[in-house]
């Protein structure tokens, strides 16, 4: 509750605060969203960070996108695909009638444009770029993509905001694009660099008219206006919600929990789970190329003391061993015996099996996310206690990135991802990304999967590939953790996702 | 004098063309790959190669170096690899903000740390002499993001007198945008003023013990004449020295402030830069922050000579 002001108090407050005290809310019809940072680009095409896709899904629109149980579904395209028996080739039906911000007509050309780009330029789009012989408008609104071999993650691949199979007019495809220009609900108005982006209402969206579920079906423009304010520090982004500032914020710390509760100005909102953190192996070179090493580390870790120390409230993780957590069409039990075995002294018998010779392990981690720094450190504990030598490589996140380019630079890279909708979508199950992980078991199960299109079959497939991660010790999962967002008092039709998006959002009257 | 603005003018654009140097080098010097960082945790090697590629950055370093002093002789400092926009733009963009947050800061800090610094030293030994010593190094011991929090949790969001964070909207005024300001102007304030107490008070008992002052009382001169108009005229050019440099440092190092207030200012802008590695914004903040240096310091020289007519250069 707050504290009630004598009535010159108030005056003053009310002059010193200025539109800060009027708040967001009197304007009924605009929202202020405070993000984790700038967005890197408007072109959603050329970057995997998710506050780029929660920024740009609300102007750039793709054929397909994902319902609220992570179904893919029609959103610039009419329908689900046909797809031919073979699995080759995919007839999308393009919606007529829809129009880009710069006032043209979307047509198959425009699509065909957009997804010619997507392949060879987006990190998802060359994922699938090799497998796709052609895209063809074969209508003024039909487009039809014919691929070399099956690939069933594609309709996943095509629905995702990020790195995202955008459409964009035609004209305006390039190397880079800019002004970006989409079909979304809400078109930029203005962008001041790390102050505010304005999006305003696009008066000729076409909106789908089913009934909203996830991010498909209908996009109703509630509110005439969204700002997305980046707002780096996290507990600026709490303050700035509690005292009415914002309307939502995004990744808030877990310690402000509590004052979010106790609030009436706004409510906590947990993502749960939102994702898993994870130890990526390096299989191409160094300790961790022996497999009997990995079964060491595996066997070491504690899984629960590391995920405590990182989240410090069971309100925020889950000790979980699946890769995909309960309710998900994926999950299955395959290999968790494996998972969070705390066993020390079986790492050392393993340890001794594989001549391990006192060699550091390296772990390369950052401290830009505090939860991959706790981990490490208890990690390093157990996998000391265990006989492992440990060298932490504490590093910047942008050092990171590039030292993880690097095979001859680490054994262990922290990071950690949202549950993604197909499990194609990360490449750590690939022999090509940059852990390298390869056996001929693994490799004939993954080229199963991607080339599976009996959703039964996939799932039974992907159990397989599951107990292969435990198996192999491909890469290791630690648990599951929850997100922490918060949304003022008031404000409904904000879908719980990692990637929040605002139309459909109606603030309190 | 001319001569001298001339020579010191001269010594500027070394200091600049060496600064320049350094910053080009250190920043190469520093791990972490700006393609890899805006293409995301997804991107591969390869795409953060041919990202590389379109920003120039696979070019020998030395040719970088030449192409980068070229272009900033001509006052060109490159193009903003995270915003695409010329650096210049970046950073005039961040100018308004930082000078009035450092100018509002400044003028708190003096407001309170001028008279109650003379009047310590006045009353040299009393208990409010004590107590201001005591809340001066009280003030420098706090770090200012502390001072910051709190502030802000409870004047800003508990009683809702200050904007929390941030610096307006599209429809935000000039006027509106300063009141954006005022919070950490007072946390800049509360913290800076600390210093500026000390070297008032330090320097006025100096001069309070020269012969001069005793000649002046004896001469039956009032206290509050001999006080101000000739102990504080005459302990002023320390007093300047340090509000100059104050106001240097208030420019390029309010960092922390602007982080927690989120105003995009100078020193936000430098963080995020490093955190980017957006090597040209941070090469570009550093040559204007080493600029604003020299600048400020031969301003101070030149107040000397206003104050002070001993003075002679």
């Amino acid at each position: 509750m707050k504290p009630r002001l004598p009535k010159r108090a108030s005056l003053l407050a009310a002059f010193l605060a200025g539109t800060a005290l009027a708040g967001p809310l009197a304007a009924q019809t605009t929202l202020d969203v405070a993000i984790i940072g700038e967005a890197d680009t408007f072109d959603p095409m050329m970057s995997t960070k998710d506050v780029v896709s929660i920024v740009t899904q609300h102007f750039v629109e793709t054929l397909y996108t994902f319902d609220s149980g992570w179904n893919v579904a029609p959103l610039l395209a009419t329908d689900l695909p046909q797809i031919s028996d073979d699995g080759l080739t995919y007839t999308i039906g393009i919606r007529e009638g829809v129009t880009f911000h710069d006032g043209s007509s979307m047509d198959a050309k425009d699509v065909v444009a957009s997804l010619e780009r997507w392949l060879e330029v987006a990190s998802r789009g060359k994922l699938v770029a090799d497998k796709v012989a052609s895209v063809e408008a074969t209508g003024d609104y039909e487009v039809t993509i014919t691929l070399t071999e099956a690939y069933s993650p594609l309709l996943s691949l095509l629905a995702f905001s990020n790195s995202a199979a955008a459409i964009y007019p035609e004209e305006i495809i390039g190397e880079t694009i800019d002004p970006v220009i989409g079909t979304g609900p809400y078109k930029i108005a203005e962008h001041v660099p790390d102050q505010y982006l304005q999006l305003v209402r696009f008066d000729d969206y076409s909106s789908r008219s089913e009934e909203p579920d996830g991010a498909a079906g209908a996009r109703k423009q509630t509110v005439d206006e969204i700002r997305f304010v980046p707002v780096p520090d996290p507990n600026t982004r709490v303050e700035g919600l509690l005292s009415g500032q914002f309307d939502f914020a995004d990744g808030l710390p877990a310690e402000s929990y509590g004052r979010l509760e106790s609030s009436d100005v706004a409510d906590p909102m947990l993502l749960q789970p939102f994702g898993w953190p994870v130890f990526a192996l390096n299989h191409k070179d160094g300790l961790l190329a022996d497999k009997t090493i990995r079964k060491a580390l595996q066997a070491a870790l504690p899984m629960d003391d590391m995920l405590f120390a990182a989240f410090g409230d069971d309100k925020f993780f889950l000790t979980d061993g699946p890769l995909y957590p309960e309710g998900w069409a994926w999950r299955n039990d395959a290999g968790v015996e494996l998972f969070n075995q705390n066993d020390q002294a079986r790492a050392a018998e393993l340890l001794k099996e594989a001549g391990y010779d006192g060699t550091p392990l390296r772990i390369l981690t950052s401290r830009q996310y505090e939860f991959h720094f706790k981990m490490a450190e208890v990690a390093r504990m157990a996998l000391e206690a265990a006989g492992f030598t440990v060298q932490m490589d504490v590093v910047d996140w942008a050092t990171l990135g590039e030292r993880r380019n690097d095979p001859a630079l680490w054994d262990i890279y922290i990071s950690h991802s949202p549950f993604l909708p197909e499990p194609s979508l990360t490449d750590m199950y690939s022999e090509t990304s940059r852990l390298g992980w390869s056996n001929p078991e693994k490799d004939k199960i993954l080229a199963q999967f991607t080339s599976e299109t009996d959703p039964d079959k996939r799932k039974e497939l992907y159990t397989q590939l599951q107990g292969q991660v435990f198996e192999d010790v491909g890469f290791i999962k630690i648990g599951a953790f929850n997100a922490l967002s918060g949304l003022a008092e008031g404000l409904t039709g904000v879908t719980e996702t990692p990637w929040p998006f605002f139309w459909n959002a109606e603030p309190a009257e | 004098m001319a001569r001298y603005i001339f020579k010191r003018l001269i010594g500027m654009m070394i200091v600049i063309f060496i600064v320049l140097t350094i910053a080009f080098i250190i920043v190469r010097l520093a791990p972490g790959d700006p393609a890899a960082l805006m293409l995301g945790p997804e991107a591969t090697a390869e795409d953060a190669a041919a990202l590389r590629q379109r920003l120039g950055l696979d070019r020998p370093i030395l040719v970088q170096y030449l192409s980068f002093v070229g272009n900033a002789l001509q006052g060109d400092l490159g193009e903003s690899l995270f915003f695409n926009q010329p650096v210049t733009q970046v950073l005039a963009g961040r100018a308004e903000p930082t000078i009035f947050l450092s100018l509002f800061s400044l003028l708190i800090a003096l407001v309170i740390a001028t008279p109650i610094g003379i009047y310590a030293a006045y009353r040299r030994g009393s208990l409010l002499d004590q107590a201001a010593i005591t809340t001066a190094m009280l003030a420098a011991s706090i770090p200012s993001f502390w001072t910051g929090l709190m502030l802000q949790r409870y004047l800003a969001t508990d009683l809702g007198w200050f904007p929390v964070s941030g610096y307006g909207g599209p429809d935000t005024g000039f006027l509106e945008r300063m009141r954006y300001l005022l919070l950490p102007s007072i946390v800049l304030g509360i913290v800076n003023s600390a210093l500026i107490l000390r070297f008032t008070r330090a320097s006025m008992l100096d001069i309070l013990g020269e012969d001069y002052i005793r000649t002046a009382r004896s001469k039956g001169m009032g206290e509050r004449r001999v006080v101000l108009r000739h102990a504080l005229k005459n302990a002023a050019i320390p007093i300047i020295t340090v509000v100059g440099l104050t106001f240097a440092l208030l420019v390029s190092g309010a960092v922390v402030t602007e982080r927690v207030f989120n105003i995009p200012g100078m020193g936000n802008l430098v963080v995020s830069a490093v955190l980017r590695r957006d090597y040209p914004v941070i090469q570009g903040a550093l040559i204007v922050v080493a600029s604003l240096y020299v600048l400020i310091n031969l301003l101070t020289d030149l107040l000397y000579l206003v104050v002070d007519k001993r003075v002679k250069y």
